[in-house]
């Protein structure tokens, strides 16, 4: 028998504390600039807030349940500019930033960010909510609304992608 | 529709080092590649400001306040927060047409449907309805006959008592009759000013079978209290057909309309007739008879005391006999419409419906049976209500599903062609 809804203030600000940054990640991944994922971001915990006593744990995690809030709040703002994320105008220059002594690291990290943007957005979605977001198979597709086998089979599909683009020659 | 998309084993041990590596736990050697993926993946991961993560600190606190701060981002509207609930709204706008419909159909037909409220509202109507006060064409007659008493009358209070439901017959002139004086003497006949008129009724009761017992026996106590009797009656119990029990009363002229509301109340009227025959004439012409034949008597008296010859006596002797069988005749015939005119004839029947309870019964007091009768009636009538609008809401209900599967499918589909590439 499933256990009744935690609704208390206490879950909340604990799955906050948990969960803020890397959805934060993860909204700033699909939508590239800073204000409208620190929006989007404020407006999916203040949904989830309000939501909070209708949320179900036999439907899944609370995590899951939380970055599907924050996926919604994202893509209806994708939709509302009508263009997707320019991952790429923002991305912050690494190399001049790092220690000359980390310069290898710097252009390692470099070319894994140019690769990540390189995907299509799905699939830098997915590497978003399996790097950034830690979720499980199972959660990406309750996220998804799709099954845990096709969730697992498009996220290796989207780390293959990756690993192919950071390794190929520049 | 989801596709089973089976991984294969290679796919399968790569995403567990890949879980492996996210969680911090140490790979294979040849998937040490991953673990240097997660660690370059995660170290470009965008992070809040420390302005941002201070603000959304402070919402927490607040409870996350709804801030229209966020408004372009958001595309807010004045009904947002009802944005994840309003599709909750179509089923319950739809139910409650559905048991408006229902109600409607149900209390709107009114002549069709037995429901509780129609079939206390027939019981209601019904009595008066039926009641069909006729005035007897022979009232019409009364107005030749009203003046035209010239004989005794020895009616006193009866008579006037008689004249009384006269004004229902206006047409045939009941309001030109005089009062009658008291008569002195009863035994005198005097003059009859007034008109003598018979009353009769039909009353039909149906009452539960449960009540058939004690309504008979409620009938002959209310003849009874009106002073009234029973001069026959056949009362007949049958499983079957509910029994029946036919009254032959009379009851006094004067307690008439009284007697006949009080035995209304024993049942539901399902028939009530009165009708009125004036008898004055009749009346009026046996009087004459009898003062001609006591005036002849007297006569014939004053004859005998005069005769003188056997003959003669024996000749006024058999007169006398003939005279005093006629003025008893003539007795006999006022007495018999004079019990006419005082006691009124009511034919009563009573038939059980058939029915085992009695909750719509009209008369008697309303016992714990009657009350189960009532809930019985109102269970019914829900029953009927709830079926009604079954039928008006299973067939709503799939199109408030259809229509709310197909905005949710809709607004998905719109939601993730944001991913899609421009």
């Amino acid at each position: 028998m499933a256990s009744p809804p935690n609704t208390s203030t206490e879950t909340f600000d604990a799955l906050y504390r948990d969960c803020a940054r890397d959805m934060y990640a993860y909204v700033h991944t699909l939508l590239g600039d800073d204000a409208s994922a620190e929006d989007v971001t404020a407006l999916a915990f203040e949904r989830a807030y309000r939501r909070r006593a209708t949320f179900d744990d036999r439907r899944g995690s609370r995590r899951g349940w939380l970055f599907g809030i924050a996926r919604n709040a994202a893509l209806d703002e994708l939709r509302r500019r009508k263009r997707s994320a320019p991952i790429l105008g923002e991305l912050p220059d690494e190399t001049t930033r790092a220690p000359e002594e980390e310069a290898d690291l710097a252009v390692r990290r470099t070319t894994v960010r140019v690769a990540l943007a390189a995907l299509a957005p799905r699939e830098r979605e997915l590497v978003a909510l399996k790097f950034h977001g830690g979720l499980s198979n199972a959660e990406i597709a309750a996220v998804l609304g799709t099954s845990e086998s096709n969730a697992g089979t498009r996220v290796h599909r989207a780390v293959s992608k990756l690993r192919e683009a950071c390794n190929a020659p520049s | 529709m989801r596709h089973r998309d089976p991984l294969t084993d290679v796919q399968r041990d790569e995403l567990d080092a890949l879980d492996r590596a996210l969680a911090g736990e140490p790979v294979q050697l040849e998937m040490r590649e991953l673990e240097e993926l997660v660690r370059d993946v995660r170290a470009g991961a965008p992070e809040m400001s420390p302005a941002f993560a201070a603000r959304l600190e402070h919402e927490l606190q607040e409870g996350f306040p709804t801030s229209q701060e966020r408004v372009p981002v958001s595309v807010r509207r004045p009904w947002a927060d009802w944005s994840g609930r309003r599709w909750v709204l179509l089923p319950a706008t739809g139910s409650l047409a559905a048991v408006v419909v229902a109600l409607v159909v149900v209390f709107g037909g009114t002549n069709d449907t037995g429901t509780f409220a129609d079939q206390a509202s027939r019981d209601a109507d019904t009595p008066s309805s039926a009641l069909t006060e006729e005035a007897s064409p022979a009232a019409g007659a009364a107005d030749s006959a009203g003046g035209a008493g010239t004989g005794g009358s020895a009616g006193g209070a009866a008579d006037r008592a008689a004249a009384a439901p006269a004004p229902s017959a206006k047409s045939g002139g009941a309001t030109s009759i005089a009062p009658v004086p008291p008569d002195p003497s009863p035994g005198a006949i005097a003059p009859a000013r007034t008109r003598k008129v018979e009353r009769s009724a039909v009353l039909a009761l149906s009452t539960p079978d449960d009540d058939f017992e004690r309504t008979t026996d409620a009938v002959i106590a209310t003849v009874g209290r009106f002073g009234g009797i029973v001069a026959s009656s056949q009362i007949g119990a049958s499983d079957a057909m509910g029994g029946e029990a036919s009254f032959d009363l009379r009851i006094p002229t004067e307690r008439l309309d009284r007697a006949l509301a009080a035995l209304s109340k024993l049942g539901h009227v399902t028939e009530r007739n009165q009708s009125l025959q004036d008898i004055t004439a009749n009346f009026a012409s046996a009087q004459e008879r009898l003062s001609d034949a006591r005036a002849e008597r007297r006569g014939l008296l004053r004859a005998l005391a005069r005769a003188t010859t056997q003959n003669q006596i024996a000749s006024i002797k058999a007169q006398l006999r003939n005279v005093s069988s006629r003025i008893a005749g003539a007795k006999g015939e006022l007495s018999s419409l004079r019990r006419r005119a005082d006691l009124s004839r009511v034919d009563l029947t009573v038939r059980g419906n058939g029915e085992g309870e009695s909750g719509t019964s009209g008369g008697g007091s309303w016992t714990p049976g009657d009350a189960a009768g009532d809930a019985l009636r109102v269970l019914e009538v829900l029953a009927g209500i709830a079926l009604v609008a079954l039928a008006v809401l299973a067939p709503l209900g799939l199109v408030v599903a259809a229509v709310v599967l197909a905005v949710r499918s809709g607004r998905r589909r719109r939601r993730e062609s944001a991913l899609d590439p421009t």
